[in-house]
């Protein structure tokens, strides 16, 4: 299964089973700026993937007595699935930070193009640093489990910026170094 | 007219090398924003925090201050509209931390009584103020921080100067200190920084600097503009 959006939606099922409607909404306010839905009623579409995999199932009857809707839990498959898929996708970001590394490499004959490139990549990670929110102390205090995903998200970008913000000063370096050197007379 | 505008800053050290350390620095920074530069070490941060408190004088290009060349009267504005802290607080002597904050007022021909108002407020306002009888050897790395913001505050800076605020603060005090920075702007007081670690950048408008060259938005209105907490 390679849609993010059907993995989005297999999590929010395992963090709490809930009905089709209910998900769309939680999908939205959990991944806004992230993952899109193409419309509210692909959730449907995306349940019964989700179900034909085996990785949910339903169970008729829920929400109020006098309207009741049909809901979806993750089954024991569903959940180890999701696990496995996490950290596969953790290691296609290092693949992918391994690859644009590679790819900077192949302008070395072209410094000033490559320093162009380092350029934008430090402003987008001094974005990504500076937009990260300040976590609030006082809510960690109150209730650990209360905007757990927020700050997880926070503190990730913030500290993914501690590798890269020197990476690009490496980088930035070594062009430049190459870039005085094609200025040298042969 | 911001509050404090570098333009084509250059700064080198040494007699014989003569090392760059600025190049070509152009930052300008207005009232209530946080600015804050990380750089490696031997960037030049420092050096670019000292000339940009007066504290230093540019080789090349200028440094204003609400329109003042700073070059004109090297230091005079430090405790008259800029307030500027070293990393952690740098004691006097053994004496309680109120009576270092005092004293450097009363040197300042400020009356005691109304010098020690100040400085107790100044503590009360960095919340530290149950350490004021404390002596400065007593304070951990996040205390000694806020005790050197509240010294500047005794003067009530309007632009607020401080190297590497976090850098020997525990990382469970680091967002506390940083939320203090905010909430100083919010103030109006403009706050420029310099740090080596990214999670000081929340919230900022963020800027590199790498081998003596300002890299990012040197201006307010080229940053993209970012709440400081979460809203709602």
């Amino acid at each position: 299964m390679q849609s993010a959006v059907h993995w989005a939606l297999l999590g929010l099922v395992i963090e709490r089973p809930s009905y089709g409607y209910e998900l769309a909404q939680r999908f939205e306010q959990s991944y806004e700026g992230m993952l899109e839905l193409s419309g509210f009623s692909y959730i449907y579409t995306a349940l019964d993937t989700l179900r034909c995999r085996g990785l949910v199932e339903e169970i008729p009857g829920m929400g109020s007595e006098r309207q009741p809707k049909l809901g979806y839990r993750a089954t024991a498959e569903g959940v180890r699935d999701y696990q496995q898929r996490l950290i596969a996708q953790m290691r296609e970001d290092f693949r992918r930070s391994r690859l644009f590394a590679r790819q900077l490499a192949v302008l070395a004959g072209e410094p000033e193009l490559a320093l162009d490139v380092i350029e934008s990549y430090g402003q987008a990670c001094l974005e990504e640093a500076g937009d990260a929110l300040l976590p609030e102390v006082e809510d960690v205090c109150a209730d650990r489990g209360s905007g757990l995903a927020e700050r997880l998200v926070s503190q990730e970008r913030r500290l993914a910026m501690e590798a890269r913000l020197p990476w690009v000063d490496y980088a930035r370096r070594e062009f430049k170094a190459l870039a005085a050197d094609r200025l040298q007379p042969q | 007219m911001s509050l404090l505008e570098l333009d084509g800053v250059g700064k080198r050290y040494g007699r014989l090398d003569r090392r760059t350390v600025l190049r070509d620095v152009s930052l300008a920074v207005e009232s209530g924003e946080v600015v804050v530069i990380w750089g490696a070490r031997r960037s030049g941060r420092s050096t670019l925090l000292r000339v940009a408190a007066g504290i230093e004088t540019p080789d090349s290009g200028t440094v204003r201050f609400e329109g003042r060349d700073l070059r004109a009267r090297p230091g005079a504005t430090l405790g008259e509209g800029i307030g500027y802290c070293h990393r952690a607080f740098a004691a006097r002597d053994g004496s309680p931390l109120l009576d270092q904050l005092t004293s450097g007022l009363i040197a300042r021909g400020v009356p005691l009584a109304t010098a020690s108002r100040r400085a107790s407020e100044s503590l009360e306002r960095v919340e530290i103020g149950a350490w004021a009888r404390c002596r400065p050897e007593e304070l951990d790395g996040g205390e000694a921080v806020r005790a050197a913001i509240a010294r500047a505050l005794t003067h009530s800076p309007r632009l607020l100067i401080i190297d590497e605020p976090t850098i020997d603060v525990d990382v469970l005090a680091r967002d506390g200190v940083l939320a203090l920075l905010h909430s100083l702007a919010q103030e109006g007081v403009a706050v420029l920084a310099t740090t080596g670690e990214s999670t000081s950048l929340s919230g900022a408008r963020a800027l590199t600097l790498s081998e003596g060259e300002l890299h990012g938005p040197p201006a307010r209105e080229l940053a993209e503009v970012v709440a400081l907490m979460p809203t709602g």
